[in-house]
């Protein structure tokens, strides 16, 4: 910018300058920082005994043995699949039945005085509590850990979708009206439509809802999955295995919310925020 | 159109309406009452009609006899329903306080010095992903199965929207407000303590009952991975003894609490928001 002519700048600007390289630094700085802790914290890790905090080589090198020596004969990416494929599932009910419910609720007065209150209790339960009664059910199969995913991500999506459609701006309704439409029109297009960013922000809570119910399930009970890796290795007091599962989760994570907002700004564009 | 209300003078109409509010209130309230009653009257009748195993079901006055039983009975996990719930409150209390203090000024500095949100933002990015569950197997490590491991385990889920929503909220603090500082010959400082924050409060409520949800609902699972009392502990040990009514009891106590602390929540935003007007 400044490098072709040699402008006098003034005082304010050089600051300015100085500062915006600062602020270029300090990011990596903190990184760094952060290493150098995990570094200090693993100073007295013992890889034969297992104790203390595992050195980021221990954890590089367990992450790198999953692959060749898999646990249960599954490596890390075949956990993470049979993570992914629960709470799929979960969520493809979630989204449609969770939507359905919400805009029930959410639209029509009656419903909604008649199943608030029973959706409030259930939503007022942890998710987490209902895995002894669901385990109680239906034992420790597939199938109740899909139902405790669904559980715990129902909720937020329903919550999304009812607050959406109970408060459709009230002109757009009136314009309905004397445009002569049908309550199903103006349900159709006019109320869903404007609440289509509530009914994402809904789809995006409930994905990462689901995604952290799936991993307290699978650290409860199960014999895949990225949570089971990190209870195996509490399990075996293999510590390096627990931070390499940390890590595919938050990986993960970062991956499907990144995922819904693309989807996000794909399907409602009107959503992004002009900063 | 057979609408009344055209006929009708003023008064009448407000009458009219006002009749007709009442009406729906009451028609919404005798619905939720119907919706409650049919829902405990199939449960009741699934129990009776012995459609399902009693080990996996059992009837509501049952629930409701254990939960008197339960205020003098140690068994079958060994503490009384009472010292549970003090259990289980200490620990989310003391982790979702904790946040509070640490993540709301946190967010609030970060959202307003931009030089401290570029040294700790990547620090927080690298680690909000990961689940607070997650860092249940590191935190025994580090701390054992005490009170500490879970409340740090707590102050994790509590922590991160509460630092997320008093950032925005201190971002969004409008311009005007902070050139009218800087008009009156305010420091940065002053505008930041004067302006800033409170502009930023409502926000940082909103943060506080996402918290405090979360932090409820990591605790259950912090009990029963690790604990030997509380509510969490409580359903885990109905489920292994097979006591149905146990862990029906201990979902709907732990239900029942996390609305009440809510509920504490609002009033004391409404309390402490008076200032606003709406």
């Amino acid at each position: 910018m400044s490098g072709k002519h040699a402008i006098q700048l003034s005082q304010a600007e050089i600051r300015e300058q100085r500062l915006n390289l600062l602020y270029k630094i300090l990011p990596i700085l903190s990184v760094l920082l952060l290493i150098g802790l995990w570094l200090y914290a693993s100073r007295g890790y013992n890889p034969k005994v297992g104790s203390g905090f595992p050195t980021p080589a221990a954890v590089w090198d367990r992450t790198v043995r999953l692959f060749t020596a898999p646990v249960k004969k599954r490596s890390l990416i075949m956990h993470a699949l049979v993570s992914l494929r629960r709470i799929g599932i979960a969520l493809a009910f979630d989204w449609t039945f969770g939507i359905v419910f919400g805009i029930i609720i959410g639209w029509y007065a009656k419903p909604r005085a008649f199943f608030s209150p029973m959706f409030d209790a259930f939503r007022a339960v942890p998710p987490l509590a209902w895995i002894p009664l669901i385990t109680l059910w239906f034992g420790i199969g597939e199938f109740p850990k899909i139902l405790i995913v669904i559980f715990g991500s129902l909720a937020s999506i329903v919550v999304n979708v009812k607050a959406g459609l109970s408060t459709v701006d009230r002109m757009y309704l009136d314009v309905g009206t004397v445009f002569n439409a049908s309550p199903m029109q103006t349900l159709i297009k006019i109320a869903i439509p404007s609440s289509l960013d509530a009914i994402f922000a809904g789809v995006r809570t409930s994905t990462s809802a689901a995604w952290m119910v799936v991993l307290a399930a699978e650290m409860l009970g199960a014999d895949a999955g990225v949570g089971f890796l990190i209870s195996r290795g509490m399990d075996s007091i293999d510590m390096p295995l627990v931070l390499t599962g940390m890590i595919a989760i938050g990986i993960v994570g970062a991956i499907l919310a990144i995922l819904t907002q693309l989807v996000e700004r794909l399907i409602c564009p009107w959503t992004r925020k002009s900063k | 159109m057979s609408d009344p209300t055209t006929v009708m003078t003023n008064e009448e109409r407000v009458v009219y309406m006002q009749q007709k509010r009442k009406q729906t209130q009451i028609r919404d309230t005798m619905l939720a009452i119907a919706g409650v009653l049919s829902f405990l009257l199939i449960w009741e009748a699934v129990v009776m009609s012995g459609w399902v195993d009693s080990k996996k079901l059992c009837s509501v006055l049952e629930v409701f006899r254990l939960f008197i039983v339960k205020f003098t009975d140690i068994n079958p996990d060994g503490a009384v329903l009472l010292v549970n719930v003090w259990s289980s409150l200490l620990i989310a209390l003391s982790g979702f306080g904790l946040a509070i203090v640490i993540g709301i000024p946190l967010g609030w500095l970060m959202g307003w010095y931009r030089g401290f949100d570029a040294f700790m933002r990547p620090i927080f990015e690298i680690i909000r992903p990961i689940p607070p569950v997650s860092w249940i197997p590191l935190s025994i490590v580090w701390m054992g199965i005490g009170l500490k491991a879970k409340s740090f385990i707590v102050f994790f889920a509590a922590f991160v929207p509460c630092l997320i929503n008093s950032y925005t909220g201190i971002r969004q603090t409008k311009e005007v407000l902070k050139n009218v500082g800087k008009t009156f010959g305010a420091s940065n400082f002053t505008i930041f303590w004067k302006v800033g924050i409170p502009s930023s409060l409502t926000m940082a409520f909103a943060g506080i009952k996402v918290a405090i949800g979360n932090a409820w609902a990591t605790l259950v699972a912090a009990e029963m991975l690790a604990a030997s009392s509380g509510l969490g502990y409580m359903i885990l040990m109905g489920r292994s003894y097979g006591r149905v009514d146990l862990v029906i009891l201990g979902i709907v106590v732990i239900g029942a609490l996390g609305v009440l602390i809510s509920l504490l929540i609002t009033r004391a935003e409404t309390y402490l928001m008076r200032w606003k007007k709406v």
